[in-house]
């Protein structure tokens, strides 16, 4: 019997050319698109707002000749990934949706439904590789996407399929095109949150919570020594790093440097004051055997940023800091900390603060 | 692949060969426009006014009583909106129905409250049954229109229209019903229930999709939906599509002339299934079995499994079933009906309906009763549920 694969298929040119290539190389292929939300839901009788996306996806399947389901996981993605987004916004942080949506809805709520079929494997169109168990970076290191996918269930990674991880985007879409996938080859990339129309998210912030939740509300903007130098519409419109709003008049160009909720207040300062020699990150997932402190690695604080080499100084539970060779800017929590040695990854975890602390500032562990 | 199994002719069932033939000719050299003065035209003409003949009887109604439509969703829309707004005139803006309808009412009569109108939801028991104590409540000389449907599409309930038409015809108000997935299956004319507009469709028994009619008693003042020509006395302008009032006849004549052999097959074939279920899946719960229900419609909750999991299984080992309602994204959503009937939510999303028919044969159930228990096996040790 040829092995199943149920291939989750957002109707995209990545995944619909992952659904191709696994039919090419003779899986038994089931496509599937998770309806994730569903912005319909106050005017009754609507048809659903991700209707073309999953229209585009059946197509692709049709032309495969292969089947299709619509897999509603509307309420565990508006739990585990929306509120979680809104919330971190109210908390001040700047959260990363796709990880919480690789972690949860794709490599956990949709593996069950892989089970369910009895697919031993789960594709994806994701830039990203595996090999003998371990995650790797895509291939076209311009497209990579391993920074969003450290908070899967390691045991999963054997189960992983991945097969644009090896192409670069080009590559992808000449192969759409010599596959007859019209449809979608040349699809306009979505820069967006998928449930975040337009970019806006302050929209689904106030949609969720309200539009006098305290983080959309007026609140100072202040400088590191507290002197208030300005007014802001709510401290979720802004990140670490942001220049966009901040005032202007200083001698040298000013940056958000922190956002502190229970004031409501968004602290700016010059450039020097984004970097960072330390991060401290929760929830951290090994896709590897845990390391230890004193381990040698490359971290990556941010999606397309430079992996930048580090040391593990304190590892606590699910809690672990790292000291960074050189100073890195805008280390932003709820973004992603990701551990790697080369291509391999080796795990992640959100950031929870960055740090000034210098290795050499750290007690010496004995060996 | 061992032979598939349909078990989705709720949804929709296959055209019949006698069907087929009947339309054929309007395919052909028959294609004039009913509305034509010539042969050509006179020769549609006599199809279609035969066609409406041929339903009525089926009905027991008058020909000038149909009015052919595109399906189950015009008709509904025209039977709840039509006599709504000349109802309105008279000062009456109230619409009775229940929780339990078919889409095609409930989002008209939710477009109906957008626009002016008020509506009254009936109780439904837990059997799925409405509950006639509610009516009292909700009659009074402020109704409109009363819509209740004559057997719910997805757990085969039977709700007691003539009752509750009665009763609306004494408070003045117009009643319709959806007999959508009645007609084939009860045994009823109309010149004993005292409904004003019952709707029919024609691809639930054996004619092809795009057919239905709307029964319009002789008096009840409606207003079209559609402007245009004067076709079908107005209420219907646009050109007749005769080959599907053809063909609605020609199965209409077939669901009532084999009603009562076919029924009696569907009931043993289902209690076939459901006992089969029952003996190997014990906390099984069939919705509304408590209730009378039409033969061909089953509704069975596994707790501890989930609809859209169990209907990709069923598909994929070649058994068609589908959950109560679809989105039209194709996704599971949980069953308004269900909910109606007050189904906790873990046995709701659970929900999984088989529906019989023509192509149901008992070697089809026995595959069933065999796959499904072995199925929710699997599913209930991924979920970790005992059982």
């Amino acid at each position: 019997m040829r092995a199943r694969v149920l291939v989750a298929m957002s109707g995209g040119v990545d995944s619909s050319v992952a659904a191709a290539l696994l039919v090419e190389q003779g899986y038994d292929v089931i496509g599937a698109t998770m309806k994730l939300f569903c912005y319909g839901d106050d005017v009754p009788d609507r048809p659903c707002c991700s209707l073309d996306s999953i229209n585009d996806a059946r197509r692709v399947c049709e032309g495969l000749g292969i089947p299709h389901y619509v897999l509603n996981l509307e309420s565990a993605f508006g739990r585990d990934v929306i509120d979680n987004f809104v919330g971190e916004y109210a908390a001040g942080r700047t959260p990363i949706p796709c990880v919480r949506c690789n972690t949860f809805t794709k490599f956990r709520d949709l593996l069950h439904k892989a089970d369910a079929v009895e697919a031993q494997w789960i594709a994806t169109g994701h830039y990203a590789r595996t090999q003998n168990g371990e995650l790797l970076r895509g291939r076209d290191i311009a497209k990579d996407q391993s920074y969003f996918l450290w908070g899967i269930d390691r045991a999963v990674v054997r189960r992983m399929v991945l097969p644009v991880g090896e192409m670069s985007k080009p590559e992808t879409r000449a192969r759409a095109r010599a596959l007859g996938l019209e449809v979608v080859a040349d699809k306009v990339e979505s820069q967006d949150i998928c449930f975040v129309p337009d970019g806006d998210h302050a929209k689904v912030i106030a949609r969720r919570l309200g539009s006098d939740t305290p983080s959309l509300a007026r609140g100072p903007v202040v400088l590191m020594d507290g002197t208030v130098v300005g007014e802001h519409d709510g401290f979720a419109r802004f990140t670490i790093g942001q220049r966009r709003g901040v005032p202007g008049g200083f001698a040298e160009a000013m940056y958000v440097v922190a956002i502190r909720p229970v004031e409501r207040a968004v602290v700016i300062g010059p450039r020097d004051a984004l970097l960072g020699r330390g991060v401290v990150a929760h929830e951290m997932n090994w896709l590897v055997d845990p390391l230890q402190i004193g381990a040698r690695v490359q971290v990556q604080v941010r999606h397309r940023a430079r992996a930048t080499p580090a040391e593990i100084v304190r590892v606590h539970d699910d809690e672990i800091e790292l000291a960074l060779d050189e100073p890195v800017a805008a280390i932003t929590p709820g973004q992603s900390l990701v551990l790697y040695d080369g291509d391999r990854v080796l795990g992640g975890g959100f950031i929870e603060r960055g740090g000034s602390a210098a290795r050499t500032a750290l007690p010496v562990i004995a060996a | 692949m061992p032979q598939p199994v349909y078990l989705d002719h709720a949804a929709t069932t296959p055209v019949r060969r006698e069907v087929v033939e009947a339309m054929e000719p309007f395919f052909g050299p028959r294609f004039g426009n009913p509305s034509s003065v010539h042969r050509w035209g006179r020769e549609a003409r006599a199809a279609l006014d035969e066609a409406r003949e041929r339903v009525a009887r089926c009905l027991g109604a008058k020909p000038d009583e149909i009015c052919f439509t595109s399906g189950g969703t015009e008709a509904d829309n025209l039977a709840v909106l039509g006599p709504l707004r000349s109802q309105q005139a008279k000062g009456r803006s109230a619409i009775v129905s229940t929780p339990i309808e078919h889409k095609a009412v409930l989002a008209t009569v939710h477009h109906a409250v957008h626009h002016g109108a008020t509506e009254r939801m009936l109780d439904v028991t837990s059997d799925g049954v409405v509950d006639l104590s509610s009516l009292d409540r909700a009659l009074d000389d402020a109704v409109a229109v009363c819509t209740v449907m004559w057997v719910n599409n997805e757990v085969g309930t039977i709700q007691p229209v003539p009752e509750i038409a009665e009763r609306v015809k004494a408070c003045g108000g117009v009643m319709h019903t959806d007999a959508v997935q009645a007609f084939g299956k009860l045994d009823f004319s109309l010149k004993n229930v005292p409904v004003d507009l019952l709707t029919i469709s024609g691809h639930k028994i054996g004619a092809p999709k795009g057919a239905g009619a709307v029964f319009i008693r002789r008096g009840t003042k409606i207003d079209p939906m559609f402007h245009g020509g004067s076709q079908d006395r107005g209420r219907r302008p646009g050109t007749e599509n005769v080959a599907a009032a053809v063909a609605l006849a020609r199965a209409a004549e077939l669901a009532v002339e084999e009603r009562e052999t076919e029924c009696a097959r569907l009931k043993a074939l289902r209690e076939q299934l459901e006992e089969g279920l029952l003996s190997r899946i014990p906390d099984a719960v069939i919705h509304g079995r408590g209730a009378p229900r039409a033969s061909h419609i089953v509704n069975i909750s596994v707790p501890g499994t989930d609809s859209e999991s169990l209907l990709m299984a069923l598909d994929l080992a070649g058994v068609a079933a589908s959950s109560g309602s679809a989105c039209q994204s194709g996704s599971v959503t949980p069953s308004h009906v269900l909910s109606a009937m007050g189904v906790r939510p873990e046995l709701s999303v659970a929900a999984v309906r088989m529906s019989l028919g023509a192509l149901t044969t008992p070697e089809g159930i026995a595959r069933v009763v065999e796959l499904f228990p072995a199925l929710i096996a699997k599913a209930r040790r991924l979920s970790g549920v005992a059982g």
